[in-house]
């Protein structure tokens, strides 16, 4: 199997000091989805930025389907890497759905009728065809989430990333996005304390706690684990418990 | 939470609505010239402007006592300035250029008005954007656009949360808490403005603004162009002689 992504060594703290990341090792191969659990804090958010290159460490490195972290690879990176944001208000500056769905493929510097196509078609996979012109800060949390995610969508990526997917879904829109994440056959990786839909989604499950990796196995193994569930401040999923 | 005070009215459906966006842009900015540079004594001029932006009114359906509105909250800036030329210039000489800008300025008033409501916010961008104006102008009225209204509701829930828990108490305390809830919003406005801009890197975005025209121009808008610029110009010439 192919690694897409390759961490060695990394290490990360804010600017104000405070550790983040702390000696991660993670390789990860094509076609994998992957989970990130962890606590508050516990520096998931951290750690995906590094992958899309948002954030940047002098310590370690990290390659992204065999190419290293530079400034001349950087934006060759960042169109394979699809990143949806842990909060949509981030994720949506634009005057409206279309605009903000067309962002990546218009950076791409696609073709005006391949740019449609691949806004439209991102639109309809996570069911919101007909929202084009509607401006973003009308719309309901998860119908704003829905769209986040069709604006990486439309970007045809190699490898997703989300963070916290289905926070704020009601629990039709979860199942089909669920549905929407099985489909993408693609390499995955899912950062959420919604273990139940981890345990649907992800074969394997990182586990982090205070910026280091405790624990990289099979999802199922590792979610059953009482012990080392509640060590690191969480929980079995109660699909498991019994 | 949701608000529409700026651009309250665009969604209707008249024909004014459905027009092109430069082609309102252009027709009202060579409207507003054309009033500005008329003669002060030349009252029928102004009569003949009148009545053609009145039909514009009339043909958008947005209702008469929301534009009026409209024009009350800035006609009372333009009467401050003025009110002082009639005593500046002795004479009548002076009333007269006293109402030659009151009618100016309520008549630019009034095409701005109506450009406002009867074009979405991000299609009036659209259409400044394809007239050429900067690209980085644009960008920030649409940032502009996105975020005040976010920022508006931090603010509003910041208040919540302290009025929830506050009861009361000395002035000066009641100071260094409004001073502090103005300093979180404008960190909070910083912090959203750095991720923004991450997730706009994630997705390529490298400096240069790329955007797409989506606007076409049909047979109603040259039917617009040609109707309004026409009457527009006809009463420029004709007050020419
Ligand atoms: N911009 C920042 N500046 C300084 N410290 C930060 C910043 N962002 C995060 N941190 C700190 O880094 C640590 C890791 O944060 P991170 O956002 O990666 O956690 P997380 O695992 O995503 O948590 P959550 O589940 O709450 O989203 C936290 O202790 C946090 O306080
Ligand atoms: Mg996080």
């Amino acid at each position: 199997m192919k690694k897409v992504i390759e961490i060695n060594d990394l290490c990360y703290s804010y600017p104000d000091e405070k550790i983040a990341l702390e000696n991660i090792n993670l390789d990860i191969f094509e076609g994998e989805s992957v989970g990130i659990v962890g606590a508050n804090g516990a520096g998931k958010t951290t750690l995906i930025l590094h992958i899309n290159g948002i954030i940047r460490s002098n310590n370690g490195n990290i390659k992204v389907i065999d190419m290293e972290m530079t400034d001349k690879n950087i934006r060759k990176i960042r169109s394979k890497v699809g990143l949806v944001f842990q909060n949509p208000e981030d994720q949506l500056f634009s005057p409206t759905v279309f605009e903000d769905v067309s962002f990546g493929p218009l950076n791409m510097k696609l073709s005006p009728d391949e740019v449609i196509k691949r806004t439209t078609d991102a639109l309809e996979m996570v069911e919101m065809s007909g929202f084009e012109n509607r401006s973003s800060h009308h719309l309901s949390e998860g119908e704003k989430k829905r769209i986040s995610i069709a604006t990486v969508l439309s970007m045809n990526p190699e490898i997703l990333v989300l963070d916290e997917p289905t926070s704020n879904l009601d629990p039709k829109h979860r199942r089909e996005l669920i549905h929407l994440l099985k489909k993408f056959n693609k390499t995955i990786i899912i950062v959420s304390h919604d273990l139940e839909a981890m345990l649907e989604l992800c074969d394997r499950t990182v586990l982090m706690n205070k910026g280091e990796i405790v624990k990289d196995g099979k999802t199922r193994e590792l979610m059953s684990d009482r012990k080392l569930m509640e060590d690191n401040y969480l929980e079995c999923p109660l699909s498991l418990k019994n | 939470m949701k608000h529409d005070f700026l651009d309250k009215y665009s969604k209707l459906g008249s024909v004014i609505h459905k027009l092109d966006p430069r082609a309102k842009i252009i027709t009202f900015l060579l409207f507003i010239i054309f009033v500005i540079t008329t003669a002060p004594h030349d009252y029928l001029s102004f009569a003949a402007y009148a009545a053609v932006i009145s039909i514009v009114v009339f043909l958008s359906k947005v209702p008469l006592s929301y534009v009026f509105k409209r024009v009350l909250v800035i006609i009372p800036f333009v009467l401050l300035v003025a009110i002082f030329l009639p005593f500046a210039n002795k004479g009548p000489e002076g009333w007269t250029i006293f109402w030659n800008v009151m009618i100016k300025s309520f008549l630019a008033v009034l095409a701005t008005i109506m450009l406002s409501s009867t074009t979405k916010f991000h299609k009036l961008l659209k259409g400044f954007e394809l007239l050429k104006f900067p690209k980085i102008m644009i960008m920030m009225l649409a940032f502009m656009y996105r975020y005040v209204f976010i920022l508006v509701d931090e603010a509003h829930r910041m208040e919540r949360a302290r009025d929830s828990r506050y009861f009361g108490g000395e002035y000066l305390r009641q100071i260094k808490i409004v001073c502090n809830i103005i300093g979180l919003l404008f960190i909070r406005a910083y912090e959203r403005g750095e991720r923004v801009y991450q997730s706009m890197s994630a997705r390529g975005f490298d400096g240069n603004i790329i955007t797409m025209n989506e606007l076409k121009y049909v047979k109603s808008d040259m039917i617009f162009y040609i109707i309004f610029t026409g009457m527009i110009l006809t009463i420029k010439i004709w007050s020419l002689f």
